[in-house]
């Protein structure tokens, strides 16, 4: 043991030096297979069992398929469906399969799994995440074995749309309720082994309908913590990294001959959301205050190195309907110091700020808190676990300011929703809202979406920050990684060694 | 002699029993809906209610705490809120990360410290004892955290010899494996080193002083012979007490190292249980940990009063 | 006994070290070269400088000041955590040895007994998800795991105490059991418990670090050596200076009082009992 430990402590000695030695390429991966490396764990693997987007991140188009799917540029394109026929009052869909499918344990596709998977969906006791697609639904029928048709209460715009999403994943009757734990689908790649708190295994389906995918054995793994993250990629322990947390990295990586580095977008629009029903944020000079003492490029600087497109609404400016309300408030920490004294704070007052764990909440909170202070709005922060967050800020309510990013794709509906945890109430934004659900046309979704995003803005509902990135890492010579995650997703059929 | 293991065997039972109530009662109360939490942000009280039924959150206090302690005897422990499977699997599958952890921080621990600390007592009072108790009193205050980080740093980030954390899993090769764990079981045995070795020079010095040396002395064996034969074996017995009493702080030093690292073990999944609120998890890994402390505890007792009958009416050892 | 205290290395190395982490930890209370908690992102992660001294931080934030900020709370962590063991644990000792035997002497060590069979990380980590985590309320979860330290050490050397001879006598002279404790028995077992403390304290110095490494510890924008190695491991490559300072002052610390411990141990010698 003794030369062993010499050399430990002559080496730390040298920690400085040793810095930026390259590492060797003993770690490297025969082309037929791929390590991805992603932060979050999913805690379970039934998309339809729980709302985290790690679910979503590794089965979405790799173990199961939605009869429609989202394609990487968020464009929505047949999958499980051949077709879809929609009358023209908008109440009857009929849907044809695809044939020839079958589900990882030969259990072929039939109209009737997807009856089974939206009934599932739609039951009482479902844990599905976003019951809004199947809201509309008055009743399913299989008609032949590739034939379904579904007939709805009530024309609604996006109910084809929603098909698309991960929610809506069709199962087969046999082996759903084992989906969180032992997956069968109809995707690209089938289930292995799942290490818990470290890696998931899949290889390929050799049955698979479609494209026969590059890749035969894909390794999704687990690593939440940035610096590990970058080590693991410099390392070579992960040949892609889906979206890394440590944007602080990037330059060291971009020098690093062996990676590539893709700045993209996600749909998380990166909020300090205020407690609009609670004294004193229920006063709009308050929370105007607020908005302007907040400098969000500072923020973007310092949270995520700048990476974030700057947003001045809840929208993504990926969407048609955007509009650019970055100006709307202007960052000016003295004008704010007089609006918090005409609400009646000329000395301010004391608030707390509860932050969840991801890198971007807790350093963007450590930023916005000392700007708050600037304007002599005393901030404690408080970090809290994700259980412990929405347990108290988004169920209870129970909270001054918070920062989050809400990930899904077009959720200006939050808005209008009541007991929601932003205490927000306006009928403008509830009537505009609604008629994004009953526009005829696309013209006039779109301006219902702007005037919603006009009027939250001019409430000053909550401060609105940036756009979350995707930062993409990939080794030299892997193709095919998502560059933006209108969902999250990373389709592993895609990719490919050169 | 069979009373006192009899009285000792009682105690520890007894203390296990109240530990249990306690970690019970504990993780009952700490707030947070477990359900809602699985759930997510868009879960309506319905599908909450339903996973509460589901989880058995419904049934009386008493019957989920009798239900938990059998469950250590049947081997069902329940299924994990988080990752919905049997928390005894999942306890399984991160034992054999934490297990090896532990056991090669402890070879690292014994064979750094015992060498370092007799080398020391060899030449007590010497330039080299001087330096190695150094060593030791510095070892002693390095967080083993910051050791990690450093370890990182040249060997991972800089030399590239080892990986920067995580565990590539038995399957891929017991080389693989350990590779992975000699990094952090080096960052975890650092401070046990550290007491180990200074221990090691004590007892080492008191046995150089016993009649039984001088005699081999006498005898002719030389200075090495001596302590090789004589010295060590009687300067052991105090050293492996303390690894045994040290066992609790190497057992929750994973706790912290597993994070340093990444490692996918027991220690890493309390705290993400804890923050999770996989209070089903939570504990039945506390209990376990808690368990084994006390067990070893009791064991080092035990086989002391064995060997020192003054000892059997006293509070034991290391108090 | 001071001279012989002067004479021993371990004494006088720890005893310079604690002080002058002291006298930094109350320079820190009146002045920092910087404010500690001023963000400046266009300033952040410099390297060393006549400005910045250590460089500094993700934010700008001039980490010299925040590390002497950060000895003034691991100092705080140090004192209140050992004065919650210290006062609760020694008025437990003292109780558990006058009444040795007794079914409440019994009841106390068996807690104590209890207490240390709990993993002191675990239920700090546990403790802290349930009171939330903070500066506060990692003190209090060091703190009461320092009760049953000093509890025991109490009791053991009050109960040595108590078999001399010339308690007896104060006890047959009719005196009260609380005056023969405070004249006689906690005089003569300080000794023994400012050894204890110094060791505790270094241990608790350490724990506070490891809670804030692991984020629950001490919260932004206080400062805490634990947290900014916590910060730091994520620009270890940009950066790495900021990972060595915070655990060289954790380490520096420790080694202070862990010398001091070694030495008045060696100095006040358990024989200074018989004195």
């Amino acid at each position: 043991m003794q030369p062993v430990s010499r050399r430990v402590a002559l080496s730390v000695g040298l920690a400085a030096m040793a810095l930026s030695i390259p590492v060797s390429a003993s770690a490297q991966t025969p082309k037929d297979s791929v390590v991805v490396c992603q932060t979050l764990e999913p805690p379970i693997l039934d998309p339809t069992g729980g709302a985290a987007a790690a679910i979503r991140e590794v089965t979405y188009d790799n173990i199961f398929e939605t009869l429609l799917a989202f394609n990487g540029e968020g464009r929505i394109e047949p999958r499980l469906a051949e077709k879809i026929d929609s009358s023209a009052d908008g109440l009857t869909h009929t849907i044809t399969l695809r044939a020839g499918v079958t589900f990882h344990d030969g259990t072929p596709l039939t109209a009737d799994d997807v009856k089974f998977s939206f009934e599932r969906a739609m039951a009482p006791d479902s844990k599905n995440s976003q019951k809004w697609i199947f809201a509309p639904i008055a009743g399913i029928e299989a008609r032949d074995a590739r034939t379904v048709v579904i007939t709805l209460k009530s024309a609604v715009g996006d109910f084809v749309d929603g098909l698309a999403w991960a929610d809506a994943t069709i199962f087969s009757a046999k082996s759903a309720d084992k989906a969180g734990t032992e997956p069968v689908g109809t995707g690209p790649y089938q289930f292995v082994r799942w290490n818990r708190g470290d890696r998931l295994l899949l290889k390929r389906n050799d049955n698979y309908w479609g494209k026969k995918p590059a890749i035969a054995n894909a390794t999704f793994r687990f690593i939440s913590d940035p610096q590990a993250q970058v080590a693991a990629l410099t390392a070579g322990d992960c040949d892609a990294h889906t979206n890394l947390s440590a944007p602080e990295a990037v330059p060291q990586l971009r020098a690093n001959p062996n990676l590539r580095v893709t700045i993209g977008r996600t749909e998380g629009e990166t909020i300090v959301a205020m407690n609009n029903g609670k004294a004193p944020f229920n006063n709009p000079k308050v929370r105007e205050a607020i908005s302007m003492a907040i400098d969000r490029a500072q923020v973007n600087e310092g949270a995520i190195s700048g990476f974030g497109t700057l947003i001045g609404t809840h929208f993504s400016p990926n969407h048609p309907a955007y509009v650019d309300l970055t100006g709307a408030v202007k960052y000016d920490p003295a004008a704010a110091r007089k609006l918090l004294a005409e609400a009646g704070f000329p000395n301010g007052f004391s608030a707390t700020l509860r932050l969840p764990p991801p890198a971007y909440a807790q350093r963007g909170g450590e930023i916005v808190a000392a700007m708050l202070g600037q304007i002599g709005i005393k901030v404690s922060i408080e970090p809290v676990q994700w259980a412990q967050w929405l347990e108290r800020v988004y169920r209870q309510r129970d909270y001054d300011l918070t920062i989050v990013a809400h990930v899904e794709p077009l959720d200006i509906n939050i808005y209008a929703r009541d007991g929601y945890y932003f205490g927000y109430a306006s009928e403008a934004v509830k009537d505009a809202v609604a008629r994004t659900k009953s526009a005829k046309t696309e013209a006039e979704r779109f301006t219902a979406y702007r005037d919603a995003q006009r009027r939250i803005t001019a409430d000053f509902a909550n401060v609105y920050l940036f756009m979350l990135p995707k930062i993409t890492v990939s080794r030299a010579g892997l193709k095919g990684m998502w560059s933006n995650w209108p969902v999250p997703a990373n389709p592993l059929g895609q990719l490919s060694w050169e | 002699m069979i009373a006192f293991l009899a009285r000792r065997l009682v105690t520890l039972l007894t203390t296990l029993a109240v530990a249990a109530l306690v970690i019970f009662g504990v993780t009952e109360v700490l707030p947070g809906d477990p359900a809602a939490v699985m759930l997510g942000l868009t879960a309506t009280p319905e599908t909450v209610a339903a996973l509460r039924a589901e989880l058995g959150l419904d049934a009386p206090m008493l019957v989920r705490f009798l239900a938990w302690i059998g469950g250590f005897f049947t081997g069902n422990l329940g299924v994990s809120y988080a990752y919905r499977v049997p928390v005894a699997g999942l306890i399984a599958e991160r034992l054999q990360v934490t297990a090896p952890l532990a056991l090669l921080a402890s070879l690292f621990a014994s064979s750094i410290g015992i060498t370092l600390g007799a080398l020391a007592a060899s030449r007590a009072n010497s330039a080299v004892d001087s330096l190695l108790m150094a060593g030791a009193q510095v070892g002693l205050a390095i967080p083993n955290f910051w050791f990690g980080i450093l370890m990182v740093l040249v060997f991972a980030i800089g030399l590239g010899w080892f990986p920067a954390g995580g565990f590539p899993g038995w399957e891929s090769g017991l080389l693989d494996g350990l590779q992975a764990l000699f990094l952090p079981a080096l960052a975890l045995a650092l401070p046990q080193a550290a007491v180990l070795a200074r221990l090691t020079r004590t007892a080492v010095l008191e046995a150089l002083g016993e009649d039984f040396v001088r005699t081999a002395r006498a005898k002719g064996l030389t200075a090495a012979q001596t302590l090789r034969r004589h010295v060590l074996r009687n300067a052991m017995v105090p050293v492996v007490t303390m690894m045994a009493l040290q066992f609790s702080f190497l057992v929750t030093g994973t706790i912290i190292i597993e994070n340093v690292f990444a490692l996918p073990g027991l220690g890493r999944l309390i705290f993400q249980s804890v923050g999770g609120h996989d209070l089903v998890t939570v504990k039945s890994l506390v209990m376990i940990y808690v368990g084994c402390v006390m067990v070893v505890n009791a064991i080092v007792d035990m086989t002391y009063g064995l060997i020192d009958p003054r000892l059997r009416f006293g509070r034991g050892v290391g108090r | 006994m001071i001279h012989r205290a002067l004479r021993h290395p371990s004494f006088v190395v720890g005893l310079a070290i604690t002080l002058m982490v002291l006298l930094i930890a109350i320079l820190a209370v009146f002045w920092t070269p910087h404010d500690p908690t001023a963000i400046r992102i266009s300033a952040r992660l410099r390297p060393p400088s006549a400005t910045n001294w250590l460089g500094t931080d993700q934010f700008g934030r001039d980490v010299f000041s925040m590390l002497i900020l950060g000895a003034r709370n691991a100092l705080l962590v140090g004192i209140v955590a050992v004065g919650i063991g210290l006062s609760i644990g020694v008025a437990l000792g003292m109780v558990a040895a006058t009444g040795e035997g007794s079914l409440l002497d019994e009841g106390i060590m068996r807690v104590c007994d209890f207490t240390f069979a709990f993993p002191a990380v675990l239920t700090a980590i546990l403790i802290l998800t349930f009171l939330g985590p903070g500066l506060v309320n990692a003190i209090i979860a060091i703190g009461i795991f320092n009760i049953p330290v000093f509890a025991r050490i109490a009791r053991g050397a009050a109960l040595q105490v108590m078999a001399r001879d010339y308690i007896r006598a104060a006890r047959a002279a009719g005196r009260s059991t609380p005056g023969i404790l405070a004249r006689h028995v906690l005089p003569n077992i300080t000794g023994i418990l400012i050894v204890q403390a110094s060791v505790q304290f270094a241990l608790a110095i350490l724990a506070e670090a490891g809670l804030s490494y692991l984020g629950i510890g001490t919260q932004p924008p206080n400062p805490s050596w634990g947290r900014m190695l916590n910060d730091s491991q994520t620009f270890l490559a940009q950066a790495p200076t900021l990972a060595l300072f915070p655990g060289a002052a954790i380490a520096l610390a420790v080694l202070g009082f862990n010398m001091l411990g070694d030495g008045l141990r060696d100095v006040l010698d358990p024989k200074s009992l018989e004195r």
